[in-house]
């Protein structure tokens, strides 16, 4: 018997024999992608923070009103990135700080905040890599996260941060918390992520 | 005559199932016009666009596919290959069983639902659990998904509190809010109990050999943190040529789908984390899926195979509102449904010929479709194959009679004179089975039959042509 791979291989060079001739690639998309209104945003900072809130992100530029933030939530248990300079232990004081997700018991930690690699300005979306965010889950289990990007890290366009991918095993946008309309179409925030996304560009 | 199934079906159907099912499916449509409105004006010039990135993707599928197992390997994935839906869940199980893994969670993939993946991992014992919420529920009603973007469309809140206080989640609660936070509760100590993670794709990039995942809920996201072992089911048309086409697609995907920009989780998956990382699968295993797919692209029906799963042409198709999802009897409701089940069942197309027939042909599908799919060309196609097949064709009146008046001009003469009785007489009293079954769903205008005759007649006598 012919292996798997060669038999599909071999299906589909025959399928595709009876074709007159194969259709070309259209091209770069070179800005068909981008919606209308994105050529008369100039400012990628002041867009990517519309677009996050629009998303369900909330925006903070100053570290301390994110702290303050953060405190008004009563998060007794905050996990701070090795990786992230913008808020220290003193601003959370309030909290017990940790820097290490326990995968035993995942929901001890109410709050963490983590480093993004990227933004997007188009759809107020976070990136996060393997690099910045070496334990996923310290992004992903607590309730709430807030992810710190620096303003010179925004991509204007989803085509643009798709023409720079890093090259990562793994790559995640995330724009907003996590969500779900699947019981009769009734969105709620929070399914297995985040219920509250923040981000503090800085 | 008999009744077409999708009608059968219809009949049966709760009243309460359908109007949740129209409801929500009309809110879709127009969550995605609004916001497609909103950011592109006419989106037709970038489905076109996505339809020609899909097209040529497939045409150049075996260019593509090599390309893309090469990219994988380069990233540290395995690439498996499966003919059948059966060798499919044999090179699941065989991958499972090599690592130990006895227990699995599942993120929403519609090619495991068309190999019927989760009925074959248990019955080699191992379990497997679905992440997405409402997979999830599908899975402990014992249930099919009725929608390919929200599969419990049909279920009621008062059906998931039942189901939760069945399966011992708590007390009957029937607050969306209150459902939600159990099923998170229940499945985040499944994903940490979980030996590996089975998910789809939405796309796999040729030239950089990436998975592309998106999900709103994050289930994706934490299968892939939480566990070991990842394993990719891929049909092997979700092949792009590269990470620039994603710009489109994706953009059109999330609006179609749901009305968002993007979706909340896009996630792109080059291979297994690094080693070192307290996260992360260590093995990344892809298995590219045929079933069949390699014979749609050797049909005239190829083009349904740019399909990106967005759902658009379910919620906005009258046949599929008002028969909701379990009326196509298969994996892939709908439209879609209407042209890939039947191609999809190989020697059994007789079985499902008569879906291509659930449609007015009135074209919204294709209006809506992300990729430009020309669906109601391919219904035609398909209709035509159950033709030249000579297939029965339930709910058809037949069209001999027809046939043999309009071929016989003094027959027709006397037809358009003698048809002015249907005025008089309650015409769906008529014992004809055929005729019974199509007038009770239709009601007929008054006869005009004979006037325009009439008319050139007049016109000629009168001599106004010179």
């Amino acid at each position: 018997m012919k292996d798997a791979r060669e038999q599909i291989f071999a299906s589909i060079r025959e399928a595709l024999q009876t074709l007159p001739e194969r259709k070309p690639h259209p091209g770069p998309p070179s800005g068909a992608a981008d919606p209308r209104w994105l050529a008369e945003e100039t400012d990628a900072a002041a867009l990517f923070l519309k677009r996050a809130a629009a998303a369900g992100t909330k925006v903070f530029t100053d570290a301390e009103a994110c702290a303050d933030w953060l405190r008004g939530l009563s998060a007794r248990v905050v996990l701070l990135a090795e990786n992230v300079t913008e808020l220290t232990v003193d601003a959370l004081s309030f909290a017990e700080v940790v820097s290490v997700f326990d995968r035993n018991d995942p929901d001890r930690i109410d709050a963490s905040v983590t480093r993004a690699a990227a933004a997007i300005a188009e759809t107020g979306t976070v990136v996060l890599t393997d690099e910045t965010t070496p334990d996923r889950l310290a992004a992903l289990a607590p309730w709430t996260h807030v992810v710190v990007v620096r303003r010179g890290e925004i991509h204007r366009s989803v085509a643009d941060a798709l023409a720079a991918l890093p090259d990562d095993p793994n790559v995640i946008w995330v724009t907003g918390p996590s969500k779900t309309a699947d019981v009769e179409g009734i969105l709620i925030q929070g399914v297995h992520g985040p219920g509250e996304q923040a981000v503090l560009l800085i | 005559m008999a009744e077409q199934q999708i009608d059968q079906f219809t009949r049966r159907l709760d009243g309460k199932v359908r109007r949740a099912v129209r409801e929500n499916s009309a809110a879709g449509t127009a969550k995605r016009a609004e916001i497609l409105a909103a950011d592109y004006g006419d989106p037709t010039p970038l489905r076109r666009l996505a339809g020609e990135i899909r097209q040529h993707a497939i045409e150049n599928l075996d260019v593509h596919l090599a390309k893309a197992e090469d990219s994988l390997k380069r990233n540290g994935a395995e690439v498996h290959y499966a003919v059948t839906a059966g060798d499919a869940c044999r090179v699941v199980s065989d991958i499972l069983s090599r690592a130990g893994a006895r227990k699995v969670v599942k993120s929403k993939s519609m090619v495991t639902e068309e190999i019927e993946l989760n009925g074959h991992l248990e019955a080699e014992g191992i379990e497997s659990v679905e992440t997405d919420l409402g997979e999830y529920i599908v899975q402990i009603d014992g249930d099919h998904p009725s929608h390919i973007v929200k599969p419990i469309i049909h279920k009621s809140r008062e059906d998931i509190a039942r189901s939760f206080e069945r399966e011992g989640l708590g007390d009957y609660d029937d607050d969306p809010e209150t459902i939600t936070r159990r099923a998170r509760a229940w499945l985040r100590r499944k994903y940490f109990e979980a030996d590996a993670a089975i998910t789809g794709a939405n796309f796999v990039t040729a030239d950089s050999g990436r998975l592309v995942l998106v999900t709103n809920e994050g289930n994706s996201r934490f299968c892939l943190a939480a566990t070991r072992l990842h394993i990719a089911l891929v049909g092997i048309e979700k092949v792009v040529s590269g990470d620039a086409d994603l710009a489109v697609l994706l953009n059109l995907l999330a609006r179609s789908a749901t009305g968002q920009q993007l979706t909340v989780y896009t996630e792109f998956i080059q291979g297994p984390a690094g080693s070192g990382r307290p996260s992360g699968p260590r093995e990344t295993h892809v298995v590219f899926v045929d079933n069949r797919r390699t014979e749609v692209l050797a049909s005239d029906c190829r083009e349904i195979l740019r399909c990106i799963r967005c759902g658009a042409c379910l919620n906005v198709c009258p046949v599929y509102r008002q028969a909701t999802g379990h009326a196509y009897r298969g994996v892939y409701p709908g439209p879609v449904g209407a042209v890939l089940t039947p191609l999809l069942a190989g020697k059994d197309f007789p079985a499902f010929a008569d879906l291509p027939k659930a449609s007015s042909l009135c074209g919204a599908c294709n209006e809506v479709c992300p990729v430009d799919i020309p669906i109601p060309d391919l219904l035609l196609r398909l209709r035509n194959r159950a033709h030249a097949e000579r297939l029965p064709s339930p709910g058809s009146p037949p069209m001999g009679p027809f046939a043999a008046m309009a071929s016989r001009p003094w027959l027709w003469r006397m037809a358009l004179r003698s048809g002015r009785v249907m005025d008089v007489g309650p015409v769906q009293k008529i014992p004809v089975p055929w005729m019974r079954a199509w007038l009770n769903t239709r009601t007929l205008p008054e006869w005009r039959g004979g006037k325009f005759r009439a008319w050139m007649r007049d016109r000629r006598k009168g001599g106004d042509e010179t």
